[in-house]
């Protein structure tokens, strides 16, 4: 019996591979060469493990590995190199450094530094809340801040009411502006998520376009700016608060940062390497590369002793950095075998009738296709899987590639509706106060105005910037 | 005997709470406090414990761990448990991690019974079923909200998969608020008797008056005779244990008259169906539509694998 369930809870593996064999040995269709034809059983196989994980992620991105080997579809050590790259050198530097920023005492000066500012008044507290977390995660990544301002959070909380439950309105507000801010603000930098690595990665090797941290931004940030507000308000009256006064709680709070000291200067030594790693970032890793760069902050850190190698190896996902090269390898395996050109094809054959194979109409189809998927999988599976083929789309259609990139990465954060799409949901979730319904009480919303949003920003301020 | 409840911290939880912890007293029970957390990616985990631990820093209870403590409260409130120098310890350490699958804070009883609370992470169903099968509990209580939230409608509710699925006795404490007054269901079968025993010792122990309640499924005189000789031997049985209930005969659809009739008694007790898992799906079973569409607290009776429940371990 044991055997039969764990069978079963494994079912989506062989219905996986039982396609995969399927596709296989179908007649290869008009277009796609024999070698595209594997690669595109190889895609499909991928995505559905992506979306049902019948293993654990990282173990799908070495499935990626094997079997682009074993179908014959590349070399060992070329699919091994295309597991490496800068991006992914950025990706791992970012995860460390974020960790060593969440070693520090952090959380506390943060805490202060928004009640200060905002003062006791729920509306400015939600504002300052969504604020800072949208503004630190457009750096150090959703999943770093949402750890980070979750004791935050639970403290302004518990210090209003000890008994949570009685203010579950207000529990909810204030939880959730930290998990969406944190959720909107991964396509605000290049640092702020892994996907965007993957971006710069598609970007470059197949389509030779350079972008730079700091045009990234340019593009990118206006966007999170709009929604800061947006978020804030939207939370505010679908959750009406209990009570709109926490001069109680945000004293409790004070008295409670003031027990640790001042900053030492262990701390300030943690933000001034932070600084220069950004500074860094939006200056020179033009010439010698984003991942370069953050591995120089990364030893920096060490160099300085403000965090532990055993600290940095029990903390970073190891098996995030594995998943995004696999991703990235996937990417570029589908632009060389054709299958991506192949699926951009019919895609665009398939909704030409409805008039959307050009310009805004097309952007947001695709807008809508990721929001979608990234509803379902994790944001960098979207992005690695759905990125060639949204990027070859725009090429073959005329449409800016990189407006196309940009609606991709930006649309993937907006999973709103489901606890377990986006980490920092997922992490407020796992804290244990909200339900899943709670999470589509404003999400809807959100979401429908976001993806309005996007599109009006892709017109109006991306033809601007002229791309 | 060993008895599980099952918390998520509500108010509803809180009376099943408070009646299961009567109950233990009354029967000198073993008993644990469970609260399953949600489940969370395991891409996710190591952020998560990292905010679990900032939580610690700042002195602050995660939810589920402030579910149990509130449950500890209540049973000590009831008289269950001996304060113990615990109290003032932090409770967040006082924890002990990975006690049969859960993380769990002993406590003892009033008679040194042990108390338990525990702490499971996963699906709520999955983690409870899992519970009764290496707690080997005797009875389950669950809590349920009533039919204020639409989404059990669809989804079935926590409890009603439990009720379905445990394979010991469960109880599902839906508005429970009185126990003095109990309903006891026969229909003739093994099952029931056993349920009809259970439920007038638990009435017993705790000094409820009890009625007996059987179905005539149509009017004809055939069957209301036979509906009254089923409550008439159960009275029996009953007697012979030295306890004495009332006897009540109705006519129709069984799930339907043991709601109504329910609506003048504080706690339903039926034996589990007999029914094949085949003919529950299309049909139904009446335990399972009592508890759906009723509004009082039903226990349902079941046979534990290889172990006769409740009373043999309390005679």
């Amino acid at each position: 019996m044991a055997f039969l369930s764990e069978l079963v809870k494994k079912k989506w593996l062989f219905i996986g591979l039982l396609v995969g064999a399927g596709l296989l040995s179908a007649p290869t269709p008009e277009g796609l060469t024999p070698i595209g034809m594997r690669a595109l059983s190889l895609v499909v196989v991928v995505f559905i493990f992506f979306v049902t994980e019948p293993i654990p992620l990282p173990g799908v991105a070495l499935f990626i590995a094997i079997a682009q080997v074993l179908l014959g579809l590349e070399q060992p050590t070329i699919v091994a190199q295309s597991f490496m790259s800068d991006s992914v050198f950025f990706i791992m530097g970012s995860l460390m450094i974020a960790t060593a920023l969440v070693k520090q005492n952090l959380d506390k000066r943060i805490a202060l530094a928004i009640v200060t500012v905002t003062g006791p008044r729920v509306d400015r507290i939600i504002l300052g809340l969504v604020t800072c977390s949208a503004l630190l995660a457009s750096f150090i990544g959703e999943h770093t801040v949402a750890a980070m301002l979750l004791p935050v959070g639970a403290a302004l909380i518990n210090y209003t009411n000890r008994n949570w439950r009685e203010i579950r309105n207000l529990s909810v507000l204030i939880l959730l502006s930290i998990a969406y801010g944190a959720m909107i603000a991964g396509a605000g930098t290049p640092s702020g998520g892994a996907r965007n690595a993957i971006m710069l990665a598609y970007w470059k090797k197949l389509f030779e376009v350079n972008m730079t941290y700091f045009e990234w931004m340019k593009f990118a940030y206006p966007m999170l700016l709009l929604e800061i507000p947006i978020i804030s308000a939207i939370l505010y009256y679908t959750f009406t608060p209990e009570t709109k006064d926490l001069s109680h709680a945000v004293s409790a709070l004070k008295e409670k940062v003031a027990e640790s000291g001042p900053i030492t200067s262990k701390e300030w030594l943690a933000i001034g390497i932070f600084m220069i790693t950004v500074l860094m970032w939006m200056t020179i890793s033009d010439t010698i590369g984003l991942g370069i760069t953050a591995l120089i902050g990364v030893l920096l850190f060490l160099i300085a002793g403000v965090v532990k190698w055993e600290d940095l190896n029990n903390s970073v996902n190891w098996g995030t950095i594995l998943i995004y090269g696999g991703a990235i390898s996937l990417g570029i395996m589908m632009k060389r075998t054709g299958v991506a050109e192949w699926l951009s094809h019919s895609f665009l054959a398939w909704v030409a009738p409805f008039g959307i194979h050009k310009g805004l109409p097309l952007l947001a189809a695709i807008s809508f296709l990721t929001m979608l998927m990234a509803t379902f999988m994790s944001s960098g599976a979207t992005v690695g899987v759905l990125g060639p083929i949204t990027l070859n789309i725009a090429s073959l259609s005329g449409t800016s590639v990189i407006a196309a990139g940009f609606i991709t990465v930006i649309s993937s954060s907006f999973c709103f509706l489901t606890t377990t799409a986006s980490p920092a949901c997922n992490i407020i979730y796992g804290s244990g106060y909200l339900k899943k319904i709670d999470y589509l009480k404003a999400g809807w919303k959100l979401a429908i105005i976001s993806f309005i949003l996007v599109q009006i920003i892709s017109i109006g301020y991306w033809r601007f910037l002229s791309i | 005997m060993k008895i599980l409840m099952c918390t998520d911290g509500e108010e509803y939880a809180e009376s099943a709470i408070r009646f299961g912890g009567r109950l233990a007293k009354e029967m000198s029970a073993e008993i644990s406090v469970l609260h399953v957390r949600p489940p969370i990616s395991p891409r996710n985990r190591v952020q998560l414990t990292t905010a679990r631990k900032k939580l610690g820093e700042w002195n602050l209870e995660i939810p589920g761990v402030d579910a149990l403590i509130r449950a500890k409260e209540i049973l000590t409130e009831i008289g269950l448990t001996k304060t113990t120098p615990l109290e003032e310890e932090k409770v967040s350490q006082a924890f002990r991690i990975g006690v049969h699958g859960a993380t769990e804070l002993h406590l003892i009883g009033l008679k040194g019974e042990l108390v338990r609370l525990r702490l499971r992470e996963g699906h709520p169903v999955d983690e409870i079923l899992e519970e009764t099968d290496v707690g080997d509990y005797d009875l389950v209580i669950v809590g349920s909200r009533g039919h204020k939230e639409f989404s059990t409608r669809f989804v079935g509710s926590t409890a009603l998969r439990v009720a379905d699925l445990a394979v010991c006795s469960v109880l599902i404490a839906k508005n429970i608020k009185e126990d003095d007054d109990f309903l006891l269901c026969t229909d003739g079968s093994r099952l029931a008797e056993k349920a009809e025993i259970t439920g007038a010792e638990m009435a017993q122990k705790l000094n409820a008056s009890m009625t007996i309640l059987s179905i005539a499924e149509d009017a004809t005189l055939e069957k209301e005779e036979e509906a009254r000789q089923l409550t008439r031997r159960a009275e029996m049985i009953l007697a012979q244990m030295g306890i004495k209930a009332n006897q009540k005969v109705r006519v129709g659809r069984p799930s339907e008259e043991i709601i109504d009739e329910a609506k003048d008694h504080d706690i339903v007790v039926m034996g589990s169906s007999g029914s094949s898992a085949v003919k529950k799906f299309f049909l139904g079973s009446t335990p399972l539509r009592v508890i759906e569409y009723g509004e009082c607290p039903v226990l349902i009776v079941r046979e534990k694998r290889g172990k006769i429940s409740l009373q043999e371990t309390t005679l």
